[in-house]
C-alpha cells in the first residue's frame, strides 16, 4: 500500500512565488534544470498576461504578420508549425505502473519490514557461516516478512489501481477538426496543425481550437465553465470590454465550447501556451506534500525504531556482560530488533483503510488514494467551489415580483408538484410572456421524466423559465402552438432585451408583442403597468417599488429579468409582414408586467452540511469564479457566512461609517474579489485567512485558487478543495485532499483529485470527514491492540538470554500471533463505532495529536503488554513444573537443554529426558504461551475498544469484534489440537487446565484499564490522562 | 504542509541538546524532575504489584504440586537410552591406545560414575529377588543392589583402564529413569555394529539383560540411593590395524512396552555412537 509514501516529493515552496532564483557560481547542469523547472511553475502561477484583446485589428495583423481576410500562406503556416510545434497539450507525465508498484513495495511501512527481513537474513547468514546446522528460524522469519510485504503491496496496489483508472483527460479536450482560412480558402484541418496567427471560424457546437481573438462575431456565445466556473454561457463579440483577458468579450479560449452563433478569430496562442494549456502544465507540474497519515506512519516507524534499537542495544551489552560470545550477542541484537517489527500491522492498516474506503464509496465518496481516506478526517479547512458543489448547477426561478408583491418559489431539488400557484391575471400574462418570448425548448422523447430533470436546448435562464412555466402554469408547447411566433428579435448584449410577436386567433387584437430583458431596459419601454390584471399608467410610486424590488432580488444574487407586452392594434392583421430589421410596428408604450428572478439554488443538504462542518471545527471557505454578489448570496444561504456575522461593508452600512474605519474584529466575514487578491502579498493573504472565520473568494482565477490553498497550508491547515472544472485542478492537486465532482466534474479535475464525490453533493464530504476521523481513532485502537502483544513476544527471548531458561516462545508461534490470531481482531476495531460525537470536536492538530504517541507506547509496552508477558510466563512455568521441571531448576539450564547429545537430562524429580522429549515439552510450553497471549488479547481487545469510555458505556455491539474473539480462539485451538501440527508447526495439544492460567491476568487487564479510564473521565486533564490517554 | 527544511547539523544538535536538558523548563529528556519522579514511581508501584501478583500465582501453583511425583508423566512414556562416559562433542569416542592421556578423561568419568556402585556404597541397599518387578508401598522405599561385578571386564576392578589401553574400550549404556515405569517382558540391551563384522562386541551382564527388580523407580525424593541398572558394552577392535572406526547401535529389546523406534527421537530406546581408536 502506499502508506508512508509521499504523494510526491515535498515541494520546495518558496515564500515569495515571484522570486527569481539567484544564480550561483557555476551551478551544475542538474541544479540548473531543477531551478528552471521551479521557476516555470512559479511563472505559471502568475496571472495570464496578455494584451491581444486590447489591440486593434491592424495591430493584430502586424503582430502576427497575417492578412485578416486571407490568412496565412500554406508555406508560412508550415514554418510556424515547425517553430511552435503542434497545437496540443503536453500530456502530464504519467508514472509507469511498475514504479507505482515499487512505491507500494518499498514505501514507508514496508521499508520497516524489509529492514527486518534483511536483518534476519544477515543473522541467518552469520549462523550458517559459523555453525553447520543452524536453526532455520531466522531464515523462515525473513521469508515470511518478505511474503507479507509483497502480498500487502499487491493488495493495496490492486485496490488503488481499481479506484484510480487512468483517465485520458487533457487529450479528450482537444477538438478534432478546425476550420481555418489560409490563402483565402476555408480549410478543414486537424486541430494540432493550427498555428499562431491562423484565422479560425467557429460555430455553435464547436470546441474552440486555440485561444482566439475575435475579429467578427454573430450572436456568438461560449461556455467557459470549464475554465472559469461560470455556469452561464458568455456572449462574445469583437469589443474589448475588460482589462482582464479572462473577462473581456473578444477572446475565446482553447477547448471551451461555442454554444451558439458564429465567429471568426485570429489564433493568439496554441498548445501549452494557451490559458488552458498553462493550467494543465501548472497542474501536472505541481508537487504535493505527504498525506497526513503517511506523516503519522513515518512518526510511528521512528518511535518503533527507537524502541527496537534501544532494547536491542541494551540486551546486546547485557548479553556480552553475561558472557555470551560476540557472535551470539549480535544474533540476539538482530533478533530483538526484528521482534519489535509488528509483522501484521501493515496488513491491518491497509485492510482498515480499504474497509473505510469501501464504506465511503457506498456513501458516494470514491477514494482514489487509500491514504486519502484519513486525510478528510484531519481536514481543518475546506475550500469549496460554488457552482455544482454547493449549488445545484442549474438556473431555476426563485422569485417573482408582480402586483407589487414579491413571491417566493420553491427551489428545493425535488420539485414535483406545482411550485407556484396564484390566481392573479397578472400572473397568467407573466407566465404567457415567459413561455412564449422564450427560445428554449425541451429536447424530444423525455415525457416520462419529471420536468425539472428534462434536458433543454437554449441558455440556462430561458430553460429555467421554460421549466418553471411548464410546471406551474401549463404546457408551453401547447401555448406556442396556439400562439405561433411571427417575428422575433433575439437577445443580444447591446439591446439587452428579447422581443417576439405572436399571433392570437381568439382575440380581436390578433397580434401581441412580448418582451423580456434587463429590467431597467424593459421599464424604459413601458408607459403603463399591470396590477391584478388591470392596466394603470406608470407613476413614480411604481417606479420606486420597481427599484426596490429589483435591488432586493439583485441583492439576493439572483439574475432578474423584466417582462412587458403590448397588444398590437388590429390593423396588424393576420399575415402582416413584420420586419425586425427595419421595424414596422410599434415598440413603445408597452405594459410592464413584472420581474422574474432566477438563481442557481443551493442544494438542500448543503446548509446542514456546512453547519456540521462548522461544529466539527472545520472552516469552510468559498472559492468561486462567480460574481461577488451571487457568491455572497449563496454563501449566506448555505451558511458559509452565518446569520450573525457581517462583512466589513455591512458593519459600515449599519454604523454609517466608512469601510476603512470598521474595526476588523467586528467583521468576521469577508468577501474578497479576485482583483483584490491579485495585489495582495502572501502576508496579507495570511492575515485575511487568519482573521476572518467566514471567507468568500469571488472572481478567482485558477492560479489564485492555488494561492489560496497554499496560504491555508502555510497557516498549518490541512486543506480539502472541492471543484469540478479544469480551473480547479491546480488547487485540487495542491490540496491535501482534492475532491472532484463525479457527475459534473471534468476528467481533468477527477484526475487531479484524490477523492471523487459520486453524487456531487457537498454533504457527502461531511460523511467523509466523519469516516476519516473515525478511522483515525480506530487505527489508534488497532495499533494499540497490535503493539501490545509485542511485549509478550519479545520478553521470552530476553528472559531466555538473561536467565538461561528454555525458550518460552518461538518464532513460529510469534508469527502465528502476528499474522494469525491478531489479524481479525485488529481489523475488527475498524468497525468500532465512535465513542462520542466525533463531529463535535475540533479537527486534530497534526503537530500534537499523533497516531502513535509516547503514551500509546507506554500503555501498550509498559503496562498492558507487561501484564500479558507475565501471564505468558506464568503459564510457561506451570507447564514446566507440572512436567517435572520446577522453576528453580530451569534457571541456567539453557546450555544443557539445547545440547542435542545430552539425552539424559535430569529433571527436579530425578527423571531423565532425551533431547526430543524435553523439546516436546518446550514446544508445548510455547503453544501454551501462544494460547495465553490469545487469551489475554481478548481482554486487550475489549479494553482497546474505547480510549475514554467504559466498555459498559460503549457496549459490545461490534459483531465483527465478537467474531474476531471467537475466530482467534478457534484458530488457537485449531493450531494446538489438529493432528499433524506437531510436525508442521511444532505446536502440541494442551491440557484443558492450561487454558485457564491466563484468566487472572485477563481479568487484571480488564479491571486495570477500566479503572484507568474511570480516572481519565473523572479527572479531565489529570495525571492519568496526561500520562496514559493515547 | 510544506517541509522546507533541511535542518542544519547545528540546529539538529541544538535541538537534541534542548531535548536532553532544557534549562528554561528544567526538563531532562522531555520531562521535569517531578514528572520523572511521578512516572518512575508509578512504574515502580505498577511493576511491584505485578511482581507480587506473579509471585502469588506461582506460589499457588507450586502448592498444587506434589514433591514426590510430577503431576504429568505423559511426556516421557518410554525411556531414552544414553551412553556413558559422554564425549564432549556428539557421541564420538576418540583415543590413542598408546597415549593414556587421550582416554584419561573417559576413565576418570567412568570411575566417578561407578563410585556409587562399589560394594561399600551398596552396603545399605537391599538384595532384591531377581527377575520380577520390585513394587513397594512405602512409606519407606528401598533401593536394590547392583553389584559392580555384573559388569565383569568393564567393572574397572580387573582392568582399571576399562579396556581402553588394549583397544577394547568399555562404554556404559543406561536406560533413562522414569518414575513408575514398569517394563514388560525381559528387557535387554542389544548392541550391534553397523557395517562391520571383524570386530566383536560383548555386553555385560550377559546378553545385556536388565533385571526387572530395578523397576519401578519412585523418584529422587522417595527412592533414596536408587541405582540405575547398567549395561556395559565392550568393543574389541581388531588389534592389527593402525586406525579403527566403528559405529555401534544399542537398542532396548525384549520388552513390548519400551519403544526403540521413533522417527524423530533418535535416542528413544536406542543410542548410536562411534568409536575411533588410534594405535
Amino acid at each position: 500500500m502506499e502508506l508512508g509514501w509521499k504523494k510526491g516529493a515535498a515541494a520546495p515552496q518558496g515564500q515569495n512565488p515571484r522570486q527569481i532564483p539567484i544564480k550561483g557560481p557555476k551551478p551544475s547542469k542538474k541544479k540548473m534544470k531543477r531551478k528552471k523547472k521551479k521557476r516555470d511553475t512559479e511563472e505559471l502561477k502568475k496571472e495570464v498576461v496578455m494584451d491581444d484583446h486590447k489591440l486593434t485589428l491592424e495591430e493584430l495583423s502586424t503582430k502576427y504578420s497575417v492578412n485578416l481576410t486571407t490568412g496565412h500562406s500554406h508555406q508560412r503556416a508550415k514554418e510556424i508549425l515547425i517553430r511552435d510545434g503542434p497545437n496540443t497539450l503536453t500530456p502530464p507525465p504519467t508514472t509507469p505502473e511498475w514504479v507505482k508498484f515499487c512505491k507500494q513495495l518499498f514505501g514507508g511501512f514496508s521499508l520497516l519490514l524489509w529492514t527486518g527481513a534483511i536483518l534476519c537474513f544477515v543473522a541467518y547468514g552469520i549462523q550458517i557461516y559459523f555453525n553447520e546446522e543452524p536453526a532455520k528460524d531466522n531464515l523462515y522469519l525473513s521469508i515470511v516478512l518478505t511474503v507479507v510485504v509483497v502480498i500487502t503491496s499487491c493488495f493495496s496496489y490492486y485496490q488503488e489501481a481499481k479506484s484510480s483508472k487512468i483517465m485520458e483527460s487533457f487529450k479528450n479536450m482537444v477538438p478534432q477538426q478546425a476550420l481555418v482560412i489560409r490563402e483565402g480558402e476555408k480549410l478543414q484541418i486537424n486541430v494540432q496543425d493550427v498555428v499562431l496567427g491562423d484565422l479560425v471560424e467557429i460555430k455553435g457546437g464547436d470546441r474552440i481550437p486555440a485561444d482566439l481573438r475575435l475579429i467578427s462575431a454573430r450572436g456568438c456565445k461560449v461556455d467557459n465553465s470549464s475554465l472559469t466556473g461560470e455556469s452561464e454561457p458568455q456572449s462574445r463579440s469583437t469589443d474589448f470590454t475588460h482589462e482582464n483577458p479572462l473577462e473581456t468579450r473578444n477572446i475565446c479560449f482553447f477547448s471551451t465550447n461555442c454554444v451558439e452563433g458564429t465567429a471568426r478569430g485570429i489564433v493568439i496562442a496554441t498548445g501549452d501556451s494557451t490559458v488552458m494549456g498553462r493550467i494543465a502544465s501548472l497542474t501536472s507540474g505541481l508537487e504535493v506534500g505527504q498525506t497526513p497519515i503517511a506523516a503519522e506512519i513515518e512518526h510511528f516507524i521512528r518511535l518503533i525504531t527507537v524502541v527496537a534499537v534501544f532494547l536491542g542495544v541494551t540486551f546486546f551489552v547485557l548479553s556480552l556482560l553475561l558472557g555470551y560470545g560476540w557472535l551470539e550477542a549480535i544474533i540476539f541484537l538482530i533478533g530483538i530488533i526484528v521482534a519489535n517489527v509488528p509483522e501484521g500491522l501493515l496488513a491491518t492498516v491497509t485492510v482498515c483503510l480499504t474497509l473505510t474506503a469501501k464504506r465511503m464509496a457506498k456513501k458516494n465518496c470514491l477514494v482514489k488514494n487509500l491514504e486519502a481516506v484519513e486525510t478528510l478526517g484531519s481536514t481543518s479547512t475546506i475550500c469549496s467551489d460554488k457552482t455544482g458543489t454547493l449549488t445545484q448547477n442549474r438556473m431555476i426561478v426563485a422569485h417573482m415580483w408582480f402586483d407589487e408583491t414579491v413571491y417566493e418559489v420553491d427551489t428545493s431539488e425535488e420539485q414535483t408538484g406545482k411550485t407556484f400557484a396564484n390566481n392573479s391575471d397578472t400572473w397568467f400574462i407573466l407566465a404567457q410572456i415567459a413561455g412564449l418570448c422564450n427560445r428554449a425548448d425541451f429536447k424530444p422523447n423525455q415525457e416520462t421524466l419529471p420536468i425539472a430533470k428534462r434536458a433543454t436546448t437554449g441558455d440556462a435562464s430561458e430553460s429555467a423559465l421554460l421549466k418553471f412555466i411548464e410546471q406551474s402554469y401549463s404546457s408551453v408547447a401547447e401555448m406556442r402552438k396556439k400562439n405561433p411566433k411571427v417575428a422575433e428579435i433575439p437577445f443580444n448584449s447591446t439591446n439587452k432585451y428579447q422581443m417576439s410577436i405572436h399571433f392570437r386567433e381568439d382575440s380581436s387584437q390578433t397580434h401581441v408583442l412580448m418582451m423580456k430583458g434587463a429590467p431597467e431596459r424593459i421599464l424604459e419601454f413601458c408607459s403603463t403597468f399591470l396590477l391584478h390584471g388591470q392596466e394603470y399608467s406608470m407613476d413614480n410610486e411604481l417606479k420606486e417599488d420597481f427599484q426596490n424590488a429589483y435591488l432586493e432580488l439583485g441583492g439576493l444574487g439572483e439574475r432578474v429579468l423584466g417582462f412587458c407586452f403590448l397588444n398590437l392594434p388590429s390593423s396588424f392583421s393576420k399575415g402582416f409582414p413584420f420586419n425586425t430589421d427595419e421595424i414596422n410596428f410599434p415598440m413603445d408604450n408597452l405594459c410592464f408586467v413584472g420581474l422574474i428572478s432566477m438563481i442557481d439554488p443551493p442544494r438542500t443538504t448543503v446548509p446542514d452540511a456546512v453547519n456540521k462542518c462548522r461544529s466539527a471545527g472545520i472552516k469552510v471557505i468559498m472559492v468561486t469564479g462567480d460574481h461577488p454578489i451571487t457568491a455572497e448570496a449563496i454563501a449566506k444561504r448555505v451558511g458559509i457566512i452565518s446569520e450573525n456575522t457581517e462583512t466589513a461593508e455591512e458593519v459600515a452600512a449599519r454604523l454609517r461609517i466608512p469601510v476603512s474605519k470598521v474595526n476588523p474584529r467586528d467583521a468576521k466575514a469577508i468577501v474578497v474579489h479576485g482583483s483584490q487578491l491579485k495585489d495582495l502579498h502572501s502576508e496579507q493573504l495570511d492575515q485575511i485567512l487568519r482573521n476572518h472565520t467566514e471567507i468568500v473568494f469571488a472572481r478567482t482565477s485558477p492560479q489564485q485558487k492555488l494561492i489560496i490553498v497554499e496560504g491555508c497550508q502555510r497557516l498549518g491547515a490541512i486543506v480539502a478543495v472541492t471543484g469540478d472544472g479544469v480551473n480547479d485542478s491546480p488547487a485540487l492537486k495542491k490540496a491535501d485532499i482534492g475532491i472532484a465532482m463525479g457527475i459534473s466534474g471534468s476528467d481533468v479535475s477527477k484526475q487531479a483529485a484524490d477523492m471523487i464525490l459520486l453524487d456531487d453533493n457537498f454533504a457527502s464530504i461531511v460523511t467523509g470527514v466523519e469516516e476519516g476521523r473515525l478511522i483515525f481513532d480506530n487505527l489508534k485502537k488497532s495499533i494499540m491492540y497490535t503493539l501490545t502483544s509485542n511485549i509478550p513476544e519479545i520478553t521470552p527471548f530476553l528472559v531466555f538470554i538473561i536467565l538461561g531458561i528454555p525458550l518460552p516462545l518461538g518464532t513460529i508461534t510469534i508469527l502465528c500471533i502476528d499474522l494469525g490470531t491478531d489479524m481479525v481482531p485488529a481489523i475488527s476495531l475498524a468497525y468500532e463505532s465512535a465513542e462520542s460525537d466525533i463531529m463535535k470536536r475540533r479537527p486534530r492538530n497534526p503537530k500534537m495529536d499523533k497516531l502513535v504517541n509516547r503514551r500509546l507506547i507506554s500503555m501498550a509496552y509498559g503496562q498492558i503488554g507487561m501484564i500479558q508477558a507475565v501471564a505468558g510466563f506464568f503459564t510457561y512455568f506451570v507447564i514446566m513444573a507440572e512436567n517435572g521441571f520446577r522453576p528453580i531448576d530451569l534457571l541456567g539450564i539453557r546450555l544443557y537443554w539445547e545440547d542435542k547429545f545430552l539425552n539424559d537430562l535430569e529433571d527436579s524429580y530425578g527423571q531423565q529426558w532425551t533431547y526430543e522429549q524435553r523439546k516436546v515439552v518446550e514446544f508445548t510450553c510455547q503453544t501454551a504461551f501462544f494460547v495465553t497471549i490469545v487469551l489475554v488479547q481478548w481482554a486487550d481487545l475489549i479494553v482497546s475498544k474505547t480510549r475514554r469510555n467504559s466498555v459498559f458505556q460503549q457496549g459490545m455491539r461490534n459483531k465483527i469484534l465478537i467474531f474476531g474473539i471467537l475466530e482467534e480462539t478457534f484458530l488457537a485451538a485449531f493450531l494446538s489440537y489438529t493432528p499433524g501440527m506437531d510436525v508442521a508447526l511444532r505446536m502440541y495439544p494442551l491440557k484443558i487446565s492450561w487454558w485457564f492460567c491466563a484468566l487472572p491476568y485477563s481479568i487484571l487487564i480488564f479491571v486495570y484499564d477500566e479503572i484507568r479510564k474511570l480516572l481519565i473521565r473523572q479527572r479531565p486533564g489529570g495525571w492519568v490522562e496526561r500520562e496514559t490517554y493515547y | 504542509m510544506t517541509k522546507n527544511e533541511k535542518k542544519s547539523l547545528n540546529q539538529f544538535l541544538a535541538e537534541w541538546k534542548l531535548f536532553i536538558y532544557n534549562p528554561t523548563t528544567g526538563e531532562f529528556l522531555g520531562r521535569t524532575a517531578k514528572s520523572w519522579g511521578l512516572i518512575l514511581l508509578f512504574y515502580l508501584v505498577f511493576y511491584g504489584f505485578l511482581a507480587a501478583l506473579f509471585s502469588f500465582t506461582m506460589w499457588v501453583m507450586l502448592q498444587t504440586l506434589n514433591d514426590e511425583v510430577p503431576k504429568y508423566r505423559d511426556q516421557i512414556p518410554s525411556p531414552g537410552l544414553m551412553v556413558f562416559p559422554k564425549p564432549v562433542t556428539a557421541l564420538e569416542y576418540t583415543f590413542h591406545m598408546s597415549d593414556p592421556t587421550s582416554y584419561a578423561g573417559y576413565i576418570a568419568d567412568l570411575k566417578k560414575f561407578l563410585k556409587p556402585y562399589t560394594l561399600e556404597e551398596q552396603k545399605n541397599l537391599t538384595a532384591c529377588p531377581d527377575g520380577a518387578l520390585f513394587e513397594q508401598k512405602g512409606p519407606v522405599y528401598v533401593a536394590c543392589q547392583f553389584p559392580l561385578l555384573l559388569l565383569q571386564a568393564c567393572s574397572g576392578m580387573s582392568d582399571p583402564d576399562f579396556g581402553y589401553s588394549k583397544g577394547k574400550p568399555c562404554i556404559l549404556v543406561k536406560m533413562n529413569r522414569i518414575i513408575g515405569l514398569k517394563p514388560e517382558g525381559v528387557p535387554r540391551i542389544d548392541c550391534v555394529l553397523k557395517n562391520e563384522d571383524q570386530t566383536n562386541i560383548t555386553t555385560y551382564p550377559y546378553n545385556g539383560i536388565i533385571d526387572l527388580k530395578y523397576f519401578p523407580y519412585y523418584g529422587k525424593k522417595l527412592h533414596v540411593g536408587y541405582l540405575q541398572p547398567l549395561v556395559a558394552v565392550q568393543v574389541t577392535l581388531a588389534p592389527n590395524s593402525a586406525e579403527k572406526e566403528v559405529t555401534v547401535e544399542c537398542k532396548i529389546d525384549g520388552s513390548p512396552n519400551l519403544k526403540s523406534q521413533d522417527d524423530r527421537d533418535k535416542f528413544l530406546g536406542r543410542v548410536v555412537f562411534k568409536i575411533t581408536a588410534h594405535a
